[in-house]
């Protein structure tokens, strides 16, 4: 059978790994941050930019890559606190998009995750494993979003297109 | 396979996580114990039949490393971190 999805590769976004008490990290960038997720696994958004709690004191920050300069000179990490950790990662990972009709079915393939809407809702973000790697996954509009460590893309690429068919 | 509670993910597969071996002893002083009991400590492995303290790290997921009680003859986790 053949699924009704598609799957694209995305071009790269600004991505800044932030680590550290939410305190600290609030009192140095809170002025370039989205509101604290209220909860693990959860993500809010603001002005383009998106904030991930993927972690115990551990978030991901996401944005357009044409803002990583100035968002980077911004979060000034050279200067930061002890305390806090802000490492500018955007070319660590490789996003996908997996949309479309059969979107969760080709997750369900991949992904052991429960990843039904009352479970995996609209702000969900998480770790967890697509076809055996390391993988972030998130919703976006008509399916999810997919990302794993940047030289895993063309591996993943190659499962999603033997899933497919 | 294992559903094992994460304290920060919830339940979480065991695929995600890596596993760290059971809770061992303190690391006692070497030269208030027995020789014996010095070589116990660095050659034995905990093996018991029935619940045993294990470390699991969820590598795969939030990167928490938990400890959980399990049971060695039915593979149940019978006791899940004191967080989750
Ligand atoms: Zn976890």
């Amino acid at each position: 059978m053949r699924y009704d999805v598609t799957c694209k590769q995305a071009g790269l976004s600004a991505l800044f790994d932030l680590k550290g008490p939410q305190a600290d990290l609030w009192g140095w960038a809170g002025d370039h941050l989205p509101p604290m997720p209220a909860r693990p696994n959860s993500l809010t958004r603001r002005g383009g930019r998106s904030l991930y709690h993927i972690g115990p004191r551990h978030l991901l920050l996401r944005t357009g890559i044409a803002e990583e300069e100035a968002l980077e000179r911004a979060l000034g990490p050279a200067a930061a606190p002890p305390q806090i950790s802000i490492v500018r990662i955007s070319d660590t990972l490789t996003f996908f998009a997996v949309t479309g009709r059969d979107a969760d079915q080709v997750m369900a393939i991949a992904c052991p995750l429960d990843l039904h809407p009352a479970v995996f809702g609209a702000d969900a973000v998480s770790h967890t494993e697509a076809f055996g790697l390391k993988a972030m996954v998130l919703r976006c509009e008509g399916g999810f979003e997919c990302a794993v460590e940047q030289s895993h893309g063309d591996m993943m690429q190659d499962y999603l297109n033997r899933a497919l068919t | 396979m294992l559903l094992i509670p994460c304290p920060f993910c919830g339940p979480r597969n065991e695929s995600e996580f890596a596993h760290g071996g059971p809770v061992r002893a303190r690391r006692p002083d070497p030269d208030a114990v027995s020789d014996a009991a010095w070589v116990e400590y660095l050659t034995v492995t905990p093996n018991p039949q029935g619940p045993v303290q294990e470390h699991w790290w969820h590598v795969r997921g939030c990167g928490t490393w938990l400890t959980l009680w399990r049971d060695t003859t039915s593979h149940d986790i019978v006791k899940g971190p004191d967080d989750a």
